[in-house]
């Protein structure tokens, strides 16, 4: 039960930074913006099947699970590994690498849904959106599974906190803007609208808005599902070879 | 596994280096280092800045990975056994990595889980009376002074109950009546059976505490001696200065020429 150890240790710090108002209002403001912007400004003005306000609502929640998933997990290992070292405890422990990713991926899953469940619900509470089906809910375990698997990849490998940020300027913001959540993909130039298809945000957003389970929404699951499994086993790989 | 892990009880060694080198960009920090640590003394580690005392200490730890030799803990290779051995070894480093937006009771329980402490909280409770730490239980780690905060760190390294006790550098920046309170702590862990390797810039720390003394300078081992051994060496230089700090002096001095 290690990675149930290092799940508690990442949740109690994640609980504790919870209770300062400004970290979840820092986690949310993003997302929160761009809720009311597009959904404000052009509400009634762009036709989606089934309405751009559901549409929009849940590619934003998908964005929030993105960001918090990633984000925040590359951000604690890679902070604590290289600023305030206190990943050394677990580094210290006598833990197999697989149970230590494990851990800190269920920790950035519920970081992923906490904070993707709350700008839903903000989203929910405002406009009418609709509820989340199971499909929704699917595609909220999947997309933070992939993205904290990411981020702990990420946090492993960065030389410097700093260059996680690097990486949300060259993969992350991309995806964020042209992953298909604020607008369709078709209106994209085809090749573009392929590789967006294709990326971890893309297929989410598929997921969190298919009403059944098609081939589309499968073939979906099964990226992510995949795309987990990379991520998960690189991240081991990385930290089973830590060395300072 | 547990044969292996039990092995530790009849090591007469608490650690061997054996040719240990480790690079850093293409240079050597830690040169072909061979090194014995005897079982159940206080064993110091010394040295000028840059010296590679503290990446030592780190591939003792297993936080760092040598580029060459190996790195034995009574008696068992960490290449062998590089999960399990981490149940043997405390590390107390240099600079406060306590998690610092919790308190010193959280800290302490995350860190008996970490390491499968049975009956976490009990432990928690001895640990906490045991270093006069009860009064700051509840006490957020960041706003601990220097001397709380080194007894919190030296009390989760000793949490899991290790054999074997680092210490980098561990009274540096403290009042001297606070370094006085820690040399107590450390003395009761060897009568306790712990065996114990320190890092320290504090020449009189070293005479005072350690049975066996090694001197490094440029990554290899310079000088291996007792503190005794040394103050014969240095012969009557060593009274105006204290023995260990006249021979750190001259090997220093040496190392610049």
């Amino acid at each position: 039960m290690g990675w149930y150890a290092v799940y508690r240790r990442e949740m109690l710090v994640l609980w504790k930074q919870i209770g300062r108002m400004g970290y979840v209002f820092s986690s949310i403001i993003f997302p929160f913006i761009y809720l009311f912007s597009f959904g404000l400004g052009l509400g009634d003005r762009v036709n989606v099947d089934g309405g751009y306000l559901p549409f929009l609502a849940k590619g934003i929640m998908g964005v929030t699970v993105m960001l918090n998933a990633f984000q925040q997990t590359a951000g604690s290992v890679s902070v604590g590994r290289l600023y305030f070292h206190d990943f050394r405890s677990v580094v210290l422990s006598p833990i197999a690498a697989w149970e230590v990713v494990l851990g800190l991926v269920l920790a950035g899953v519920m970081r992923g849904i906490i904070f993707g469940s709350l700008v839903f619900a903000i989203a929910w509470g405002a406009f009418d959106v609709g509820g989340l089906n199971s499909l929704a809910v699917a595609g909220l375990l999947l997309g933070s599974c992939c993205f904290a698997a990411l981020g702990v990849a990420v946090g492993m490998l960065v030389n410097n906190p700093t260059d996680v940020s690097m990486i949300n300027n060259f993969f992350i913001t991309p995806m964020t803007f042209f992953g298909g959540s604020f607008f369709p993909l078709q209106n994209l130039p085809h090749w573009i609208a392929v590789i967006a298809q294709l990326s971890p945000i893309g297929t989410l957003n598929t997921l969190l808005r298919s009403n059944v389970w098609d081939s589309g929404a499968m073939w979906a699951a099964g990226t992510l599902i995949v795309l987990t499994v990379c991520f998960f086993s690189w991240s081991a790989w990385l930290y089973s070879r830590y060395s300072e | 596994m547990r044969n292996m892990l039990e092995k530790h009880q009849d090591s007469v060694y608490a650690v061997q280096l054996t040719e240990l080198t480790k690079v850093y960009d293409g240079r050597k920090i830690v040169d072909n280092l061979s090194l014995i640590i005897p079982a159940g003394e206080i064993f110091g580690l010394l040295g000028p800045n840059g010296a590679g005392k503290t990446t030592v200490m780190k591939m003792i730890a297993g936080l760092t990975q040598p580029s060459k030799g190996s790195v034995q803990i009574f008696g068992i290779n960490r290449d062998d056994q590089p999960t399990a051995i981490k149940k043997l070894v405390g590390l107390v480093p240099q600079d406060n990595n306590l998690e610092r937006d919790l308190t010193v009771e959280e800290v302490l329980l995350i860190y008996g889980r970490l390491f499968g402490v049975d009956q976490v909280k009990h432990r928690v409770a001895e640990v906490l009376e045991e270093f006069n730490l009860e009064q700051s239980r509840y006490k957020q780690v960041g706003v601990l002074s220097g001397g709380l905060a080194r007894r919190a760190l030296i009390a989760r390294a000793l949490l899991p109950d290790p054999k074997l006790l680092l210490l980098d550098e561990p009274t540096v920046g403290l009042d001297p009546d606070v370094r006085q309170d820690l040399w107590t702590i450390v003395r009761h862990l060897t009568d306790q059976g712990k065996s114990i390797v320190l890092t320290t810039h504090y020449m009189e720390e070293a005479e005072q505490l350690c049975q066996q003394v090694a001197m490094l300078r440029a990554g290899r081992l310079a000088l291996l001696d007792t503190p005794a051994g040394i103050k014969q060496q240095v012969g009557k230089t060593g009274q105006a200065l204290g023995a260990l700090e006249s021979m750190f002096i001259k090997l220093v001095r040496e190392g610049d020429a």
